[in-house]
């Protein structure tokens, strides 16, 4: 019973309801809201390092999912006035954190952390709701990380959309926020509703066999893994009638998490929110909230129903993934408007991730995973120096002449000349590591779609130095001598501050990656246990290196 | 039986008493009010009451009434909804037929536990009038304009018509088993039956449809809520519904033989697809708010016609149907209090345009729409979220061996999509700038109380679903 679990969760959402419910005494809470958000950032570091200190797995468990450090007291638990096969439901609700979910923490705490220090400067209004929702917002990103049970991750994953409606809502561009905002709640909604039907089938599935029915997600995953070794040892038959009872629980899973990832034909939310919201919502949601839907494939997809998908949805999702990348480096170059560029960008470079992903092999889902974490840093850092750029530039465009800002804001520009090149993949900062393991995953399973994803590091490197080259070195001169508008000159030192910590993460885990890598490994083996012999069912012919190792 | 005995019995003591209600301009209209509301509460208190303190023998027989589950379950919900009612109404009663309006909103809602608690076909039907009556009357003095006459004509025909479809059925059913007694029917809707057992089914099931607005009979709800008054409306959604439910119930017993089952549950599974979509459709095109509502109302039907379903195939519990009647009770009734505040302090809430930038002119009234509306739409932190989840629980558990199941849950969850479309659309009026920006600031105790039973069940139901 790890108590640093609640806490976490806790801490940000009463601080939040706190500065809320004080009205307009709130606008004198602003430095508390700050000062809750560091102390997250603080408790995540905790979490972090109880993870490394936790339990380790066991060998011989059959569970694919599990958890380092745990909460669940017997009292949470949720009892519905229904039966399922003659027992009263009652659920006992987990939470939970193992490596991967460990590093998603982090993530949530370094993002709120920079986010909320950064709206100091960038928002004008009502700054203390603002960062009020910020702080509920990552109440409920580190419940979904932090659940290991189907009930409350699905009621966590969307209680996130209500304070992020709001964000987009409230200080977002007043005109288009309406429907941009719409948009966004009824395609997360067109996803996680019916969501909502595969996790009911997985619970009533899991009473054939538990009964009383679970919602467990490590006693589940046992069981999944269970069935798959007895149906692989009992032919093809068994095989497909279990790949059956999988696949409709499957895609309803897949149109939830696909359309939070923003797969590619589910992806036409993402570029209208961000190019809405405020560019600081923005790096919240484009960091941590599109991760929720790689988060939900990896924590209950994966281990609950693979043979299901390695039937036929992970050479569907890898190949959109390796379209997306392609697909989204292009608009990303033939865009004007900038907030478009990196949402474009974002969308390519999630492709990595859903590539990697559908490997099924330790390789491609320790790229996944570290990839998300990666991701996660740089797109918050981009967007975060994209605010303070327009906010320096009214409507800032790549079609507005005069562009030059190096030489005005020497240090915004090398921050973001750092963050696009480690966006694009260099070696040694981390955008390489996880592409790179996504790729070599993705190179065992089919090497066509590898083929087509590597495009994408060109691309993105082309469409990242654009950005650079147009907006700090397209100068005719001229801009040195305009003056400078008061209280905006380049980036403050706190803003300097934060920046340079995210680049010293992205510089430390390009450089030694084996620190994260350590931490996800435990999971990854895990699920490898499972997800490896159903692509190799699957796709007898294609996982060619892999055979050969094995033979 | 006592709790439907003493709301029965009082209604008609405060009918009478409208007989020698002071009359003219001299009399004292609050204390009218007062007098009859705190009646009402007391009525309804008594109720409870006798129904909590009520002890019942371990068999529960098989004569006119019969004490199972599912009749204190709707006997729950009808003080649940009465209590609500009554607040609603303290304030928006028609103030020259109080005694009339009171009498037989007491009635109509002792007449559910009626519905409720019948094991026999004319205890059934007497229940289902003892609503229906009353509810001609209501509506004939809530209103007494065009639209109001209107309204009352349409639902006075169309439900003489529908009773008349329920009635014929009723007899077919009495001619198939030789039996008044439902017991009796469900042993031979049990066997293998005919054509003529459908066709009884199919008229029971026509005549229920129109009192819980499903489609093909769904059309009198909009014209009725949008010409009654607004708390009239209220009562319209959600008394007729709770009834003929239960009334569904009742007659579809478990044990239906396969055949029979067969045939029924195509034709609901069907009946409840096209009632969620065209009530969706129909409520995403309205500006109107009282008819976004009305198809609101419907498409909420559809949902409960998909839970019926699951039910009659023994892969749910009757408590799936009733928790969700509760937590619609909370959000509707909860909705049409909120308006009702706005209305009596002097806003408009006939567009949904009218609500626009409502946030600054009545904070507390939008808060409670804003909670109402997240729970209408499903989302978690509310009851309307474990209320759809036990009805997709249903659904899957009837699609594990009929897949057409699963797709009519999924259907539903794409339908739960549009309508938070539109029910976002009402959200996002509420707090958005406007030129409109008087503060309004007439306070209704009575509405204020309703809706905020209603926010707290709301609220409450969803970290406690187990007594909802």
């Amino acid at each position: 019973m790890d108590y640093l679990i609640p806490i976490t969760i806790l801490l940000p959402l009463l601080s939040g309801l706190a500065i809320f419910l004080a009205g307009y005494q709130g606008r004198k809470l602003v430095p508390f809201g700050i000062a809750a958000s560091l102390a997250t950032l603080l408790l995540s570091v905790g979490v972090v390092y109880s993870t490394f200190n936790g339990a380790k797995a066991d060998p011989n468990s059959l569970a694919t999912v599990g958890s380092a450090i745990e909460f669940a007291p017997s009292w949470l638990r949720i009892q519905l006035p229904v039966s399922i096969a003659n027992h009263p439901v009652r659920w006992q609700l987990q939470f939970g954190v193992d490596g991967i979910g460990a590093l998603m923490v982090l993530l949530t705490g370094i993002v709120t952390a920079a986010v909320c220090i950064f709206s100091l400067q960038q928002i004008r209004d009502r700054l203390h709701q603002y960062i009020a929702l910020i702080l509920i917002s990552e109440s409920m990103l580190m419940g979904v990380f932090m659940s290991m049970d189907l009930v409350s991750f699905y009621l966590f994953f969307e209680a996130v959309l209500l304070p992020l409606i709001l964000l987009i809502n409230g200080w977002g561009n007043s005109k288009e926020a309406l429907s941009a905002s719409r948009k966004f709640l009824l395609f997360t909604l067109a996803g996680s509703v019916p969501m909502v039907i595969g996790f009911i089938g997985i619970a009533l599935q899991s009473a054939s066999i538990t009964n009383p029915s679970t919602v467990d997600l490590e006693v589940l995953s046992a069981m999944a893994n269970q069935q798959q070794t007895e149906a692989v040892a009992g032919g093809a038959e068994l095989v497909s009638t279990l790949a059956t009872n999988q696949q409709w629980i499957l895609w309803l899973l897949l149109l939830g998490f696909g359309i939070k990832l923003a797969v590619l034909p589910l992806h036409t939310w993402l570029p209208s929110t961000y190019a809405v919201a405020n560019p600081n919502t923005t790096a919240l949601i484009a960091s941590v909230v599109a991760k929720l839907g790689v988060f939900g494939i990896v924590r209950i997809v994966l281990p609950l129903t693979p043979i299901g998908l390695a039937s036929e949805a992970q050479i569907l999702f890898a190949s959109l993934g390796a379209i997306a990348i392609v697909y989204g480096a292009f608009v990303a170059l033939s865009q004007s408007d900038l907030r478009k560029v990196f949402a474009y960008s974002s969308i390519s470079h999630m492709g990595f991730v859903t590539v990697g992903l559908m490997s099924l092999n330790t390789e491609g889902m320790s790229g996944a995973a570290i990839q998300m974490f990666n991701h996660g840093i740089i797109t918050c850092a981009m967007f975060l120096l994209l605010g303070m750029l327009e906010q320096r530039r009214a409507n800032l465009t790549f079609t507005m002449e005069d562009l030059g800002m190096a030489a005005l804001y020497p240090r915004i520009s090398v921050l973001l000349i750092f963050f696009t090149l480690a966006g694009a993949g260099l070696p040694g900062l981390n955008g390489f590591v996880g592409e790179l393991l996504a790729m070599m995953g993705m190179t065992r399973v089919n090497a066509a779609i590898t083929a087509i994803a590597v495009l994408g590091t060109v691309l993105g490197a082309w469409y990242g130095l654009r950005i650079v080259q147009r907006l700090m070195f397209g100068s005719d001169g001229h801009s040195k001598h305009k003056p400078l508008i008061e209280g905006q000159g380049d980036c403050a030192s706190l803003e300097l501050t934060t920046l340079a910590f995210m680049a010293i993460v992205c510089v430390y885990i390009g450089v030694r990656p084996a620190g994260p890598m350590k931490m996800i490994e435990p999971d990854i083996a895990r699920l490898v246990k499972v997800t490896e012999p159903a692509s190799k069912i699957m796709h007898p012919d294609v996982d060619t290196l892999a055979q050969t190792a094995a033979k | 039986m006592t709790p439907a005995i003493v709301l029965i019995l009082g209604g008609s003591v405060l009918l009478a008493a409208s007989m020698v209600l002071k009359g003219g301009p001299q009399r004292d209209v609050y204390g009218q009010r007062n007098a009859m509301g705190l009646l009402s509460i007391f009525l309804l208190i008594l109720a409870g009451a006798c129904g909590f303190f009520r002890e019942l023998p371990a068999d529960l027989g098989n004569g006119l009434f019969r004490f199972d589950d599912s009749a204190l379950a709707s006997e729950r919900l009808a003080l649940l909804g009465g209590f609500l009612l009554v607040l609603i109404s303290w304030s928006t009663a028609p103030k020259n037929f109080l005694g009339e309006y009171y009498g037989c909103l007491i009635i109509m809602l002792g007449a559910i536990p009626v519905v409720g608690a019948s094991n026999d076909l004319v205890s059934l039907f007497l229940g289902l009038e003892l609503i229906s009556i009353p509810t001609y009357i209501m509506l004939g003095i809530c209103k007494n304009d065009n639209p109001g006459a209107e309204a009352t004509i349409k639902y006075f025909l169309l439900s003489a018509f529908a009773s008349s479809f329920f009635l014929m059925g009723l007899s077919y059913l009495y001619g198939v088993s030789g039996s008044t007694n439902l017991q009796l029917i469900h042993e031979a809707l049990g066997f293998e039956g005919g054509k003529l057992t459908m066709l009884a089914i199919m008229l029971v099931l026509c005549g229920l449809a129109f009192r819980i607005t499903a489609v093909p009979f769904h059309f009198y709800a909009p014209d009725v809520f949008e010409g009654t008054s607004l708390t009239m409306a209220g009562a319209m959604s959600y008394l007729p519904k709770v009834a003929g439910f239960v009334a569904m119930i009742r007659i579809l017993g478990p044990d239906m033989s396969p055949s029979a089952m067969s045939a029924v549950v195509p034709v609901l599974l069907v009946c409840a697809g096209l009632t969620m979509v065209i009530g969706n459709f129909m409520a995403s095109a309205q500006n109107n708010l009282r008819r976004l509502l009305a198809y609101s109302s419907v498409a909420h039907t559809g949902y409960l016609l998909l839970a019926i379903t699951a039910l009659l195939r023994d892969n749910a519990e009757p408590n799936v149907l009733f928790s969700y009647l509760a937590a619609y009770a909370a959000m509707t009734l909860g909705f049409f209090a909120c308006l009702g505040e706005i209305e009596a302090a002097g806003g408009r809430t006939h567009l949904v345009g009218d609500l626009s930038g409502m946030f600054y002119r009545r904070p507390a009234a939008s808060i409670g729409l804003t909670v109402c509306l997240i729970s209408l739409i499903g989302l978690p932190l509310t009851a309307g979220f474990w209320a759809k989840f036990m009805v997709f629980m249903g659904a899957s558990a009837a699609g594990m061996t009929d897949p057409m199941s699963i797709f009519m849950a999924v259907l539903m969850a794409f339908n739960a999509v549009i309508a938070a479309g539109y029910y976002w659309r009402v959200m996002s009026k509420l707090f958005e700038k406007s030129d409109a920006n008087v503060p309004l600031r007439v306070f209704r105790p009575s509405l204020f109380l309703a809706y905020t039973i209603c926010v707290v069940l709301t609220l409450v139901w969803f970290f406690v679903p187990a007594v909802m």
